[in-house]
């Protein structure tokens, strides 16, 4: 999520432009496990697929206009499910997501007692690899409370939980993040703790937790801080995602920042780890997660038929030459 | 007859299915699930099912296979094992309790995702009074999600037997717009009428003007209501170069007792013989 900038200061902080060249990370597979694709475009599909995107988790999260009733939240958990795992498969990305009550609206305590309600019906549903993105926004009661609550809904499921850290007063609130979260008896190895930075990472990874970065610009991490984090700290339980939004964010900051990685010096097995392997081993904890699905496109699932679609061959999207003025 | 009529025989066919392919432990799972002092928590268990039984696809016997065959439902020998026990127990728990199991069943319509919606549709016709579904049926025939709408349209004996003639004519042209096997659309001839016929001659003057094909087999719901709107547009398909479509048509006006196109299609040497 992003917040107001400058511009002048944003651009002052973009440094050189240099060009994305895919072909350093040509033939890799890449895993996004924290974007919204619900806030993004087809191109945006069309462009993680050629990039080596297979599959990603779009976490339940705050739509940027605050819901005034049960129903939306409703429909919005079974668009995530339902209507947006489709369309992503039409672009040939396995779409899981994570469902949970976020930090912000847990506020509207009214509202936010309906959604604890519904929230069984859709935890156990296919493809719901965990509990998120909750946590703490502006560390209020109510955060805290719902927060709590849906820990307990997760250790009863068994499901991985990802964690949303705060904007402000981050490294306060991871702390108390993890440490809740522990007082309630859940295995670190479980929990993803997300938006991590330079003043958190170390802290996360001592106490066993996996630890997310997302790679956003201004307001998160840029992926050349990213370089210099695996350097330091290795590539275990790292990983990083684009949490593309509705904010000025890029989907495809997970393969660029591969890219980057390679680029630097960074083995092939350390950037395989944190764009792709550590993200399926800390959410197929959930037991919804099977790499087949995605990693051989022939292996068709004999329960999900795309190509029956009129607008679908072989589970693809036709593409449309976006530069033509000729459209048909 | 539907299938909801004779359930007790056919529940127990699915049930002996479902249990040569699962585990025992999922297998009482699921027995426990579809029984009665369990009704409370069916739209937890049907949405955690595949959890419990995984998602292989059947394993079916020969005689289960002739079975299936003999009550009209052996298109399932291509489901997967979550699916069809889903809709073992939406059944069991819907006789059980047609009156409490009603409002547990809709609400999983509004919150399903694919599968679940393609078992949900897939059971209708498994359904305690099963009339009372046709708005939800009718209401599956707007998504636009390729699996689901399979599951409403082929191989499903429900819509031909329930929906009002505008959703079946609805369903009908959707399945055209969205190239689905039109052969595995259940009872299809038999509720051709005048409407659809006029709707789908419309479809292929369209498709025309936009220079794009249509699928053939439009031709044979039109044949018994050919008239002189619908002669315009077999005029204007008779123009175009698909061989394929020409034969439906002319075929079409052979089973038709609108001479205007019987006497034009007989200037057509290539034609002329099949139109007899």
């Amino acid at each position: 999520m992003c917040c107001s900038n400058s511009i002048e200061r944003d651009k002052a902080t973009m440094g050189k432009p240099k060009a994305f060249d895919i072909s350093a990370v040509k033939g890799m597979k890449f895993f996004d496990p924290h974007v919204h694709m619900t806030s993004r475009t087809t191109d945006d599909y069309q462009a993680m697929a050629d990039a080596g995107v297979v599959a990603l988790i779009e976490p339940a999260f705050w739509l940027g206009q605050p819901r005034t009733g049960l129903d939306s939240f409703r429909d919005y958990y079974s668009s995530l499910i339902g209507w947006e795992r489709f369309r992503s498969s039409q672009f040939g990305i396995k779409h899981y997501c994570t469902i949970g009550l976020n930090s912000r609206e847990a506020n509207n305590e009214a509202l936010a007692e309906q959604v604890m309600e519904i929230l069984p019906l859709f935890i156990y549903k296919e493809g719901v690899v965990g509990i998120g993105e909750i946590g703490f926004d502006d560390q209020t009661a109510a955060e805290e409370k719902y927060y709590r609550q849906q820990l307990e809904l997760a250790k009863e499921a068994g499901l991985p939980v990802q964690v949303h850290t705060p904007h402000r007063d981050k490294k306060k609130g991871t702390q108390r993040s993890m440490d809740i979260a522990l007082e309630h008896g859940l295995d670190p190895y479980q929990i993803i703790i997300d938006h991590n930075n330079e003043e958190t990472v170390k802290e996360v990874l001592d106490r066993g937790f996996f630890a997310a970065f997302t790679i956003y610009p201004f307001t998160k991490m840029g992926n050349e801080r990213m370089v210099e984090i695996v350097k330091q700290y290795g590539s275990e339980r790292i990983m990083v995602n684009s949490a593309a939004d509705w904010g000025i964010s890029d989907p495809l900051a997970v393969p660029k920042t591969a890219a980057l990685m390679k680029l630097k010096g960074i083995s092939d097995a350390a950037i395989e780890l944190v764009t792709y392997r550590n993200a399926i081993t800390a959410f197929a904890q959930s037991g919804q997660i099977d790499e087949a699905d995605f990693t051989a496109p022939k292996n068709i699932d004999q329960t999900e038929k795309f190509e029956g679609n009129t607008i679908l061959r072989g589970g693809q999207q036709p593409r449309t030459d976006k530069s033509s003025i000729i459209i048909s | 007859m539907a299938i909801s009529d004779g359930f007790g025989n056919i529940n127990e066919l699915l049930l002996n299915i479902i249990k040569d392919n699962l585990e025992d432990a999922a297998f009482e799972w699921l027995i426990k699930a579809g029984s009665a002092n369990e009704i409370d928590k069916l739209g937890q268990s049907f949405v955690m099912l595949p959890r419990k039984t995984g998602k292989p696809a059947l394993r079916i016997s020969e005689v289960q296979k002739k079975q299936l065959e003999e009550s009209g439902i052996s298109y399932l020998t291509s489901w997967s094992i979550d699916r069809l026990s889903r809709v073992w127990l939406l059944g069991v728990q819907s006789f059980a309790d047609t009156e409490k199991s009603h409002p547990v069943i809709e609400n999983l319509f509004l919150s399903a995702e694919v599968n679940e919606a393609v078992a949900l549709y897939s059971a209708l016709p498994f359904l305690a009074k099963p009339e009372t579904w046709v708005k939800r049926c009718a209401e599956g025939i707007r998504s636009n999600i390729g699996s689901v709408l399979e599951a409403i349209m082929e191989n499903n004996p429900y819509p031909a037997k329930y929906l009002n003639e505008a959703a079946w004519n609805q369903l009908v042209l959707k399945a055209f717009f969205t190239e689905k096997d039109i052969n595995k659309i259940n009872g299809l001839d038999g509720r051709a009428n005048e409407q659809l016929a006029l709707t789908l001659s419309d479809y292929a003057r369209e498709r025309y003007a936009a220079g794009r094909q249509i699928n053939p087999q439009l031709w044979r719901l039109v044949a018994p209501f050919i008239n002189d709107q619908i002669f315009e547009a077999i005029k204007i398909g008779l123009t175009n170069q698909d061989k394929e479509e020409h034969n439906a048509i002319a075929l079409a006006i052979s089973a038709s007792d609108y001479e205007p196109a019987k006497v034009y299609i007989s200037q057509i040497p290539e034609l002329s013989q099949l139109s007899k």
